[in-house]
């Protein structure tokens, strides 16, 4: 059972609980109950460390919680585990945590998945496939504990917090004076239209917390990817006015499906938008991190393979250490430029 | 005429460059996904250069902030648009002409 901080999890853990206990009972087999935590961020990331500490104290709960459920007369023939996995890798979206329960359960010879209701990694994104459905794709069986839950108001709405508040009051309040003429009015008419504005849109603003110290460093790097952006989009937009007014159309066009070495929907939006906009390439689809990139000819391919807006775009949000992450051709991608085959499925983002 | 004139004058002549190199390859590639490229790209940069200009001529006025936003606007949603074409036509299950094809066919 994949354990999270939720409203339900106390509930679902006591249900499989009992469920572990009565198999035990019933059967002269060694039974094993797996608590498991699914840490998102790898092990190396500067927010593991907070990460993991929720994940240890979580565990350190649900050991009380089995004790109590167990009672004074526990079945000899039952194992509990609690284990912390996926702390090797990023993970992203539902697909991700998938992958990483399925290998845990393959690992571990586990047969039965029991799920909280309220279990909702990597969000509930309508354009991503929950977790229930990706789970589906090995023959482990998928159980949601059958407890109750209080109903909720909407899933996109999460708890605004001051700081949201006064972000998106602030970011609003700006636009508008700047648009404005500048007289007394208008900095009232301004000040009450953006409350309005953060009063409607905060809860959705943002995924995370915004942060006074991660903000402005990432605005500051984003002024650096700027310039640089520009100078690409104009060179390649001499290559692509060439291919396209020489006489003999010399274009080669073809997708190239690579995986990405960037985790979570503003770095991949930049990215996918980056790629779009240097001429020659053109994302089609991006699912989690694979893109499927349309490219005119075999130069900008190669462009693309040596990862220069990738690396800009991890400068961007993780800093200057990301940017040392090795280009997807040392990662073994792109050499075989045959859509549909190029690298391997499941290249590990190893720095 | 001044250095800016020349600037502003510079900037929209090569914006309207790649605005018709925009339209000549959508005239000229062989198909949807070739054409978004020339569709989204090259008209990014000829409406970006041409908006350039005009914030150039508007000088020191608010209208150049508003050029300004449109820029980064246009940086934004170009693309965005592209990528929901070319993603609807992968939908549709277009394959993408590749260089063995017959010329003209799509």
């Amino acid at each position: 059972m994949p354990l999270d901080d939720s409203v339900t999890v106390r509930n679902t853990v006591a249900y499989a609980v009992e469920q572990a206990e009565t198999t035990a009972r019933d059967s002269q087999q060694q039974v094993a109950l797996h608590l498991v935590v699914v840490a998102s961020t790898r092990a190396v990331d500067p927010e593991a460390q907070a990460e993991l500490g929720d994940a240890k104290s979580l565990l350190d709960r649900a050991e009380v919680w089995v004790e109590e459920d167990l009672g004074a007369d526990p079945p000899t023939n039952l194992d509990v585990t609690f284990e912390i996995t996926g702390a090797d890798r990023y993970l992203f979206s539902p697909g991700d945590y998938a992958d990483a329960i399925l290998a845990y359960a393959a690992d571990n010879d586990i047969g039965q998945v029991v799920l909280d209701p309220e279990f909702n990694p990597g969000g509930t994104t309508p354009m991503l496939r929950p977790l229930e459905v990706e789970l589906a794709r090995d023959d482990v069986t998928v159980v949601t504990a059958p407890v109750e839950r209080p109903a909720r108001s909407t899933a996109l709405a999460r708890a605004a917090t001051l700081p949201k508040y006064g972000t998106v009051f602030g970011i609003s309040y700006l636009f508008y004076l700047l648009l404005s003429t500048y007289k007394p009015l208008d900095f009232l008419t301004g000040a009450i239209t953006a409350a309005i504005v953060s009063g409607l849109l905060a809860p959705i603003a943002f995924s995370r917390q915004p942060s006074l110290t991660r903000i402005p460093k990432q605005l500051a790097r984003l002024a650096i990817y700027v310039p640089y952006l520009i100078k690409e989009i104009a060179v390649a937009n001499v290559q692509i006015a060439y291919v396209v007014l020489h006489p003999s159309l010399p274009i080669d066009p073809k997708i190239v499906k690579f995986e990405a070495a960037v985790w979570g929907d503003a770095p991949v939006t930049t990215l996918a938008n980056s790629i779009t906009l240097t001429p020659g390439t053109l994302t089609v689809s991006v699912s989690e991190r694979a893109f499927d990139i349309h490219s005119l000819t075999a130069d900008v391919r190669g462009d693309l393979f040596e990862g220069g807006l990738e690396r800009a775009v991890r400068f961007v949000f993780y800093g200057r250490e990301a940017a040392a992450i090795p280009s997807p051709r040392e990662r073994g991608q792109g050499e075989d430029e045959d859509a549909g085959s190029s690298g391997d499925p499941e290249v590990p983002a190893d720095g | 005429m001044t250095p800016t004139e020349w600037a502003i004058v510079a900037l929209a002549l090569v914006g309207a460059f790649f605005g018709g190199v925009a339209a000549v390859g959508i005239v000229r590639l062989p198909d949807v996904y070739t054409r978004a490229h020339a569709a989204s790209k090259s008209d990014t940069l000829g409406a970006v250069l041409t908006i350039s200009a005009a914030a150039l001529a508007l000088q020191t006025d608010l209208s150049t902030i508003k050029a300004v936003f449109l820029l980064a606007f246009m940086f934004l949603t170009n693309p965005t648009a592209a990528h929901a074409i070319a993603r609807a036509a992968q939908d549709q299950g277009i394959e993408p002409w590749t260089a063995g094809d017959e010329e003209g066919e799509r």
